[in-house]
């Protein structure tokens, strides 16, 4: 302010400029100056020079303005020379000061120039330099930031697909690569907890964890039911890696447990109708009867596959487990493991027994709740095949040789075979109360070995050669599985097959030799040629109809066999093929066989000898008694229903006519009855050496007891079966009476024979002329008419002995006549029967003699006679002793026999 | 036994060797149809448990042997029998020729008032037939028999044959021309019933007292 007020004052007017002043002013003009009033330098527009003179201006006379007038006039002029004179003195220092002032201001300019391009410059590097970096070093900053950012984020979501991955992951069977998976991501978020989102991640992950292993659990369930290698090992890798190998053996055994269970249900439920909330065991017992085979089936191969999967488990432990075994190591952690190893390895040789018995369970409790012994035979054999093949299993699966199920198959099979017996026993029973006892027009060589049911036998029955037991024997011997057994069954249980030893029981066509792998090629060595000739091969075709009686066939020696006869050899047939497959109840097998045998003999008794009119204690062989006192024994005869065990009696039929002279009292019924018992225990004699050979060595003695007390005492069955028919041939009473019209006490020895001896003659003969007309019906052997006649012929001596002993009264020459009279008799029934001698002649003749005998010898007579009756002995006395005491004494003898007995 | 049964009833096949009796027979119990099945020898035996009209009935069946030389063996199973069936194969003009012969043994031997059902076995064998449908059916009228054609083959009408027959003896014995308390009616009454037959008792013969001992 102050330096421009300077400055203006330099280029103002001058005033005060004290050098103007100095510089020549004349005095006057000094005066003047110094007489101008000061406020007229006052700047003009403060300062109104008109105006103020105006006002200052003396209003009185022209003269005062006037003199102001000059005044002021005078004064303009000094001020305006002074100025004029100032500026003139000042004139080359203003321009030289307007050089200066010029210089300065041109290098004012090139100033500003410079400072500005500095400027510029200056903002250009500050630019370029200081910001771009401060930028970059800012902008990587947030990188890092960002950067660390996104890591998380990314971990966050790596650690949000984990279940996702995860789930991969286990779809590719990768577990261990799962389980890795996620303990990692454990790890990782367990080491990032400063995110809230964190938290709830960590607990899935803890979910995704229980849920994997769960997932691997269920994988390990299903290695139960097919054990596949690499599944195993992944498994193994990854339970190693949670640390829970030994757990998991542990879980798997537990599995394997419940595989049995379910995969029992399994194989049962389809054959229950429904199935829901049942125990096993009810569901076993609701089973159809006639599903049960497919269903044991089922039962036994979905059990297989599970024994099987186990055995590939252990399997695969022994080989592998030690290659990792670490020999001897001190590391703990290593001797940890190598325990647990152990642990393990005996957990799986244990694992073996413990599973075999829950499948061995499961199969009795099948078995027991199915009711075996109902099936037919067919399916009963098939399911025993299966339980074989079962056992076979078992040994090859863990050396087990089955006891319980052995135990179980035998008494089962007991069972069965008593149930199945108890069945042919009725039928038997129903064929015996209809059989016609018609001679079966069946060749003379026919045999058991005939029938088809005997072909498996064929080879065994070889009569001709006795080697052939030793290879029954071998075959018996065989139910102890073989080496080639074991050999075959392994294959099943080799991981690359699928086949389990069951499936050939699902082959409709299986014959029961395949199920018990018994020497099918023998079978159809014989078969080849077999059938064809079975057919034809015992029946007689040479047999013309019934109306060319006295056919060709009916040859002495063709065989009498019933239709019951057959059907008993078929059921023993039956009966010995079941036992091929039950080799362990072989006696138990052959006892109730040789009980169809029993019954069969005992009906023919009981059935033809119910109208036995004479007494027959002499008929009786003691054998043939004591058989019949046996099987009494287990024959219900009161037809009470009330049984007890006992088998019932057949009823007699009333179908056979048993009481026709003209058939001689059924003789022909009664022929083929008594000699197809007797052919019927020839076929069993035959069986004997085989059924020897079945039995086990200690059992063989009640085979033969019941050959030497049964079978070959049958033969004494035809005594008393005839002896009906032969009783029948005379009349007893109206001879008797003829006997008794005969006066023994004649003087003189006769010379003709009595009449009632051509009585009895004629009825001989009218007899034999029947019995003709009865061997056209039925094949009389010489065996058979012996015996017959020898009956004809026992009957008429006691007929005789009877007639004899009623004459109170007889001398010498009614001995000779009684002698003479049987005599003729027995010549004619010699002619007439063909036997020679006659039988049982002494009976009688013994009897007449004993008249002659002195007293000593009568005596002992008496005493060693058991034959006669006592009252026949007291007429014999009677007549042979004249003197009384003599008789006394005799007769005291025979009291005292009797009271002796 | 289980079994239990209101009524049994005794039946036969009969008719020529080679008709299908055996083969009939074991498709009605149950067993397998077999091609080369050899000739019966006498008499073979099948029983079972069928229900008729809600009765559960036993059928107690004889198959006999059809060849001629067997005729005396068979014979005696004829005897009380309440149900034949008289078969005869339509592939084979002598068996139907044979019928006659059959029926009159059945009648006589059997009882006469037996119920008969003809059966035409061999259905299956159409372009083998040899008796045609309408002559059989003429056949029975004639003769007052029930009819069927069957096949043992594929068991068309096998059963039906069985339970024809039974259902006409049960009827038979509802209207009362059949009394089973009569001996030798083939039939009894079964376990299942209170009315029980009870066994004819033959009066127990003791040896006489004959003189004659031995
Ligand atoms: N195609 C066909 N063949 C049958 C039929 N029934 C039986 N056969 C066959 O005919 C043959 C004789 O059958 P069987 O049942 O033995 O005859 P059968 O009447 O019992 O004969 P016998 O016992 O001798 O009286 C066998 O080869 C059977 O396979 C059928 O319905 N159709
Ligand atoms: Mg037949």
């Amino acid at each position: 302010m102050l330096s421009e007020e300077t400055v203006e004052k330099r280029n103002a007017p001058p005033g005060v400029n004290s050098r103007s002043l100095s510089i020549a002013h004349s005095a006057a003009d000094l005066e003047v100056l110094r007489e101008i009033e000061n406020v007229y330098f006052l700047p003009p527009s403060e300062f109104d020079a008109g105006r103020f003179v105006l006002e200052h201006a003396p209003a009185t006379s022209c003269d005062d303005i006037e003199r102001m007038f000059t005044k002021l006039k005078r004064q303009q002029q000094v001020v305006s020379g002074k100025a004029l004179h100032l500026i003139s003195q000042q004139r080359d220092n203003c321009d030289r000061e307007f050089k200066e002032i010029q210089t300065i201001r041109d290098q004012l300019s090139t100033t500003l120039e410079t400072c500005q391009k500095a400027r510029e410059q200056l903002r250009a590097a500050s630019n370029h330099l200081t910001i771009s970096t401060f930028v970059i070093l800012a902008n990587f900053r947030k990188r890092q930031i960002i950067r660390s950012v996104l890591k998380s984020l990314e971990l966050l979501r790596s650690l949000r697909s984990v279940e996702k991955d995860v789930a991969e992951l286990l779809t590719k069977k990768e577990y261990y690569e799962a389980i890795q998976l996620i303990l990692k991501s454990k790890k990782a978020a367990s080491s990032h907890k400063e995110y809230t989102c964190i938290a709830d991640l960590a607990t899935r992950l803890q979910d995704t964890l229980d849920m994997t292993e769960e997932k691997l659990d269920s994988v390990l369930s299903n290695i139960c039911y097919k054990f596949d290698e690499n599944v195993f090992r992944k498994l193994r890798k990854a339970y190693a890696l949670l640390g829970k190998t030994q757990a998991a053996m542990e879980q798997l055994h537990m599995h394997y447990s419940s595989a049995v269970n379910e995969s029992s249900i399994e194989a049962v439920k389809n054959y229950v109708g429904n199935a829901v909330d049942m125990k096993f065991q009810d569901m076993c017992q609701s089973v159809q009867p006639n599903k049960a085979p497919i269903c044991l089936l089922n039962l036994c191969e979905n059990l297989f596959l599970i024994m099987k999967s186990y055995f590939l488990l252990v399997d695969w432990h022994s080989k592998y487990d030690d290659e990792e075994t670490v020999p001897i190591s001190n590391n703990v952690f290593e001797i940890e493991k190598n325990v647990s190893r152990e642990y393990i390895r005996q957990k799986l040789k244990a694992g073996l027994v413990r599973i075999w018995h829950d499948v061995q369970a499961k199969v009795s409790t099948f078995l027991r709740s199915s009711g075996l012994e109902e099936y037919p035979f067919e399916k009963f054999i098939q399911m025993l095949g299966i339980l074989r093949k079962l056992t076979q299993v078992a040994e090859v699966f863990c050396g087990d040789k089955s006891d319980l199920l052995q135990d179980f198959i035998k008494t089962q099979s007991v069972l069965y075979i008593k149930n199945y017996h108890r069945g042919r026993m009725e039928e038997l029973k129903l064929f015996l109360e209809n059989e016609g006892w018609e001679q079966c027009p069946v060749k003379s060589t026919f045999t058991l070995l005939n029938l088809q049911e005997f072909k498996q036998f064929k080879k065994y029955l070889n009569l001709r050669s006795d080697t052939s037991f030793v290879k029954a024997q071998s075959d018996s011997a065989s139910s102890v599985h073989s080496q080639d057994d074991s050999v075959y069954i392994s294959k099943y249980f080799k991981q690359s097959t699928n086949h389990t030893p069951f499936e050939i029981f699902r082959n409709e066509n299986i014959t029961n030799d395949d199920i018990f792998g018994l020497e099918p090629e023998a079978v159809s060595d014989d078969s080849d040629d077999e059938p064809e000739e079975l057919k034809r091969d015992f029946v007689d075709e040479s047999d013309q109809p019934e109306s060319t009686k006295g056919s060709p066939s009916k040859t002495k020696d063709s065989v009498i066999v019933a239709n019951t006869t057959l059907s008993v050899l078929r059921h023993c047939g039956q009966y010995l093929q079941i036992c091929r497959y039950l080799p362990q109840i072989s006696l138990e097998v052959v006892m109730l066989m040789n009980q169809l045998f029993d019954y069969y003999f005992f009906s023919v008794h009981f059935f033809f000898t119910s109208d036995m009119d004479v007494a027959s204690t002499t008929l009786y062989s003691s054998k043939l008694n004591s058989v019949l006192k046996r099987i009494k024994n287990y024959i219900d005869t009161s037809n009470s229903g009330e049984m007890d065990g006992k088998i019932p009696c057949p009823e007699s039929p009333n179908h056979l006519n048993l009481t026709s002279e003209e058939t001689l009292h059924g003789l022909s019924e009664r022929i083929v009855a008594v000699e197809s018992v007797i052919f019927l225990a020839k076929q069993y004699e035959l069986l004997q050496p085989y059924l020897e050979s079945i039995v086990a060595s200690h059992q063989k003695m009640i085979l033969e007891h019941f050959k030497d007390n049964t079978l070959a005492v049958i033969q004494d069955l035809r005594v008393p079966v005839y002896m009906c028919s032969a009783s029948k041939a005379v009349e007893v009473g109206p001879a008797l009476i003829a006997m008794s019209k005969v006066k023994w006490d004649v003087k003189d020895v006769a010379v003709e024979h009595s009449a009632y001896v051509d009585m009895i003659i004629r009825k001989i003969q009218v007899f034999a002329l029947r019995l003709e007309n009865v061997s056209s019906k039925v094949t009389l052997n010489s065996e058979v008419l012996s015996v017959i006649w020898g009956m004809v012929s026992k009957f008429i001596v006691h007929l005789l002995v009877e007639g004899f002993s009623n004459a109170t009264k007889c001398s010498n020459g009614g001995r000779g006549l009684m002698q003479l009279d049987y005599r003729q008799l027995f010549l004619k029934l010699e002619k007439i029967s063909g036997l020679k001698p006659v039988p049982f002649q002494e009976y009688v003749d013994k009897y007449v003699k004993a008249y002659y005998l002195p007293r000593k010898g009568l005596e002992e007579f008496l005493q060693e006679r058991t034959e006669y009756s006592n009252k026949h002995l007291m007429a014999l006395i009677t007549c042979a002793c004249e003197n009384k005491k003599d008789r006394q004494a005799l007769a005291a003898i025979i009291e005292a026999k009797d009271a002796s007995i | 036994m289980s079994e239990s049964y209101e009524y049994l009833f005794k039946f036969l096949v009969i008719g020529s060797a080679g008709t299908g009796k055996s083969s009939l027979l074991n498709n009605f119990i149950g067993n397998k149809f077999k091609e080369d099945r050899c000739h019966t020898i006498g008499v073979e035996f099948g029983s079972k448990i069928v229900n008729i009209g809600g009765k559960s009935t036993k059928l107690q069946i004889w198959d006999t042997a059809g060849q001629e030389r067997f005729r005396s063996v068979t014979r005696s199973y004829y005897r009380g029998a309440a149900g034949a069936l008289l078969v005869y194969d339509i592939t084979s003009r002598d068996s139907f020729n044979a019928l006659s012969n059959w029926l009159r043994d059945a009648r006589t031997l059997a009882s006469p008032n037996i119920v008969i059902l003809l059966v035409g076995n061999k259905k299956d064998m159409e372009e083998s037939r040899e008796v045609t449908f309408t002559e059989a059916s003429q056949f029975a009228q004639e003769n007052e028999l029930m009819f069927l054609e069957t096949s043992a083959k594929t068991g068309e009408n096998v059963e039906e044959a069985f339970l024809k027959c039974s259902k006409t003896i049960l009827a038979k014995i509802e209207n009362g021309e059949l009394d089973p308390e009569r001996i030798g009616s083939g039939i009894q009454y079964g376990t299942g019933t209170s009315k029980r037959l009870n066994a004819p008792k033959k009066p127990a013969r003791t040896p006489s007292d004959c003189a004659c001992h031995m």
